[in-house]
């Protein structure tokens, strides 16, 4: 039998609210969320504990919230501070915890099978440490899968009082899962929504241990491989493993121009600037990709995307504009007006590197020194220290730049 | 239009020309076969507007006349029919064929003949190749060719006549291959142009071993003319130049391999097995024997990070520098699998110089492999 896992599930107890509470401490214990205004139409993304007490969750509109409780006090995320934060916080985890993974930015996995320690005694580890290192509050729950580990820190949270944050750890002993799954509502399993708990209802089933004594096939039936999951959850059978950052699948970036532009000059520039920070990203993760895709909003808002594939997998900044430009050439309509232009590299290879008969191997292997000696500048001295001249007096005017990453781009 | 042919006949020969169609044409009447009397022979034509091809079948003539069928739909029904006499006759005012077979009788519409566009096959050949001499030339070339469409041109054959010589070459960007045959006749002018490798393959399919083939390739057209006995296909060639090659390939080498072509063909086969999660990339070990004539030491090494790796040697004389060089192993297997001869020799000047590999006691083909590196 395959070895009892120990798994835990961290969060971060109104993460958004805390860090605001840090940056003011003024407003630390009252009620407090975070969001845009309601004149700006807002909802609240993250409510302290004190404001939950009058009943206030996140999701909810400002308004409500603020008829809820006229002394409310609404802050901005600073997001910037959050990520740093929560990088943070996943530093700890992965100090202590061989697997973690990240699930959103306040709240993570961790697979700790393989550490000697008790699970209890390493979430209470985990936690301290959170406590005292970035002064945030924190809950655990620790099991022998995922799904039960953060069944097991809702219930958890739920059970402590509602005026400040929990800061509480929840374990489910081996074992015992099915027993503790058995009288909670199913609408506690992930993946079980309102609308899917009222079908279940009809069919008489509304603990998770009814759901677990139902009948698999008829589940699949009537719900698909989601019911069939269900039926797995219900009896405590999840054996999806905690899984390290993704890794990267594409990198890419984009630009939108402050004014819509037809300057051909100004489009290549933009091309290689971007060519130049999608390749820096993809040689800092150490990849190569084949798939270059070139995106253009035209100003009508319509979005217009192609791609091409290499023979090889490139990561130079040249290799990357020229096929950008292959692409650009080929599909930009002279004269036509561009919000916004992007470019991504994708399909990562570690192949070798095919040799072509018309290639001038000397010049290849110029360009991959210059690029190697440029990469090492770039990180001593800064990204400005060495540019190109073409791009020093080219100020241009952007009005959005965004990185992409991942299952993001395209 | 009143024809009697057999349908053994018309299906082959509906066979070769249908290969001219496209799918989803721009106009309806390219997705058809255009059929004309001519004298007692029945002529079918089909075309892309790019590659053309008419073959003539005999047959019993009793009143002349022409119109176009749809392709698919005639050549299915032909196919289908018993081997037979097909009596045709069309109903001009609807444009209707009335074809009856055996038990069969079968009414399939067609499109006016004259909106066909009109083929051109050209003038006289400018020379006469013997039909198995120009299907090697073609399968020993048209397998190189780009099938991506990067560079255009390199989606062709390099055709050239100059003096008493006759060129192909085919090149993607990471392979060339060359091969010539001397002709009867000398060519004061050079010719040459690039035809698609889709029309090279057509061409190749219907070159028999006991015909001569005309070819004819005047400049000012553009095109092409393959005359075979009862087919012609005209090509268009394609615009551009092509790129030199001649520098490409080496003169002389640090290491030169003899080896079996069938015996190294399978330890290659067996390399792509695991090559295939790297790109194809395979190496190629050769230590030359202290003393020559000896047995060298030739290996095919294919490797998967995931499934694990094969290593297969080679039966192979060696001279020269010890070398380790890696390739895509399906271009090895593409070229071992157009050479006839017994022998083949492979030469380098290293691994990060071109692989070359020609029959042995040959000249008149070479081929060239450049190498992957990490």
């Amino acid at each position: 039998m395959a070895k009892t896992r120990k798994i835990l599930h961290l969060d971060l107890d109104a993460f958004f609210c805390s860090v605001a509470e840090q940056l003011d401490p003024t407003i630390k214990g009252k009620a407090v969320v975070v969001g845009a205004k309601p004149s700006e139409r807002g909802a609240v993304a993250s409510a302290s504990y004190p404001a939950r007490s009058y009943g206030i969750r996140s999701g909810m509109p400002m308004g409500q919230a603020l008829r809820l409780c006229p002394e409310l006090i609404i802050t901005r995320p600073d997001v910037r501070v959050c990520v740093e934060r929560s990088q943070a916080v996943m530093q700890i985890l992965l100090d202590i915890a061989p697997y973690v993974e990240p699930a959103s930015i306040d709240e993570a996995f961790a697979d700790v099978t393989i550490l000697r320690d008790p699970i209890e005694q390493i979430a209470h580890g985990i936690q301290q440490r959170v406590n005292t290192e970035l002064d945030l509050p924190c809950s655990l729950g620790g099991a022998t899968s995922r799904l039960l580990a953060k069944i097991a820190n809702g219930v958890g949270k739920a059970q402590q009082p509602k005026d400040k944050p929990p800061n509480t750890i929840a374990i489910v002993p081996p074992g015992t899962e099915k027993q503790y799954l058995a009288d909670l509502p199913v609408g506690k399993l992930c993946g079980v929504g309102s609308r899917t708990a009222r079908a279940l209802e009809e069919l008489g089933i509304s603990t998770i241990g009814q759901l677990a004594a139902s009948s698999k096939s008829l589940l699949s039936a009537r719900f698909g491989k989601p019911g069939r999951d269900m039926w797995y959850h219900a009896n405590a059978i999840d054996p999806s493993p905690v899984l390290p950052l993704p890794t990267l699948k594409s990198a890419g970036r984009q630009m939108t121009f402050l004014r819509d532009t037809n300057d051909p000059a100004e489009l290549k520039l933009t091309l290689r600037r971007l060519s130049g920070e999608v390749g820096r990203q993809v040689r800092k993760a150490g990849l190569r990709g084949r798939t270059i895709t070139l995106t253009l909003r035209w100003a009508d808002y319509s979005t217009f995307s192609r791609q091409m594939t290499t023979r090889n997998a490139i990561d130079r900044d040249d290799q990357i504009y020229t096929a950008a430009l292959t692409l650009f050439d080929k599909y930009w309509i002279q004269g036509e007006l561009v919000r916004l232009i992007g470019i991504g590299l994708s399909q990562f290879e570690q192949t070798a590197w095919q040799w072509g008969v018309w290639e001038d191997q000397n010049a290849w292997k110029k360009a991959g020194s210059l690029q190697a000696v440029l990469d090492k500048l770039w990180d001593t001295y800064g990204e400005n220290c060495i540019r190109r001249a073409s791009d020093l007096d080219y100020q241009p005017a952007y009005y959005m730049y965004e990185h992409l990453r991942g299952d993001e781009y395209g | 239009m009143i024809v009697s042919v057999l349908q053994e006949n018309l299906a082959k020969s509906l066979g070769i020309v249908t290969r001219a169609i496209e799918s989803s044409p721009p106009l309806p009447v390219l997705s058809n076969v255009l059929l004309e009397t001519e004298d007692s022979r029945l002529k079918l034509s089909a075309t892309n507007l790019e590659v053309s091809i008419t073959a003539w079948i005999g047959a019993k003539v009793e009143q002349a006349g022409s119109i176009t069928l749809p392709a698919r739909t005639f050549s299915e029904l032909v196919g289908t029919l018993s081997r037979e006499r097909i009596d045709m006759k069309l109903d001009a005012s609807t444009h209707t064929m009335e074809m009856r077979c055996g038990v069969q009788t079968t009414n399939i519409r067609g499109i006016d003949a004259d909106e066909f566009p009109p083929i051109n096959h050209g003038p006289e050949a400018d020379f006469h190749l013997a039909g198995d001499t120009l299907k090697e030339m073609i399968n020993q070339t048209v397998f190189a060719a780009a099938t991506e469409m990067n560079r255009p041109i390199l989606t062709g054959v390099y055709v050239k006549l100059e003096d008493t010589t006759l060129t192909m070459a085919a090149a993607d960007g990471y392979r060339l291959a060359v091969r010539t045959s001397e002709m009867a006749n000398s060519f004061d002018e050079k010719q040459d142009m690039v035809i698609p490798a889709r029309t090279m393959n057509e061409v190749a399919r219907i070159c028999g071993d006991d015909m001569e083939v005309g070819v004819c390739l005047p400049k000012e057209r553009n095109a092409i003319t393959f005359t075979a006995p009862n087919v012609v296909i005209t090509s268009q060639a394609l615009d551009g130049r092509f790129p030199d090659f001649a520098a490409i390939i080496p003169r002389s080498f640090a290491t030169t391999t003899m080896l079996y072509t069938s015996d190294l063909l399978a330890v290659c086969r067996r390399a792509e097995i695991f090559a295939r999660d790297n790109a194809n990339s395979s190496t190629m070990v050769v230590r030359p024997a202290d003393n020559p004539g000896e047995p060298a030491d030739v290996m095919i090494v294919g490797k998967s990070a995931e499934r694990g790796d094969t290593e297969g040697a080679a039966q192979a004389t060696a001279e020269g520098e010890p070398l380790d060089i890696s390739f895509n192993i399906k271009y090895l297997i593409d070229v071992l699998n157009v050479i006839k001869e017994e022998r083949v020799i492979f030469q380098s000047n290293g691994p990060e110089n071109p692989g070359v590999l020609k029959p042995e006691e040959r000249e008149d083909f070479v081929h060239v492999i450049m190498p992957m590196s990490k």
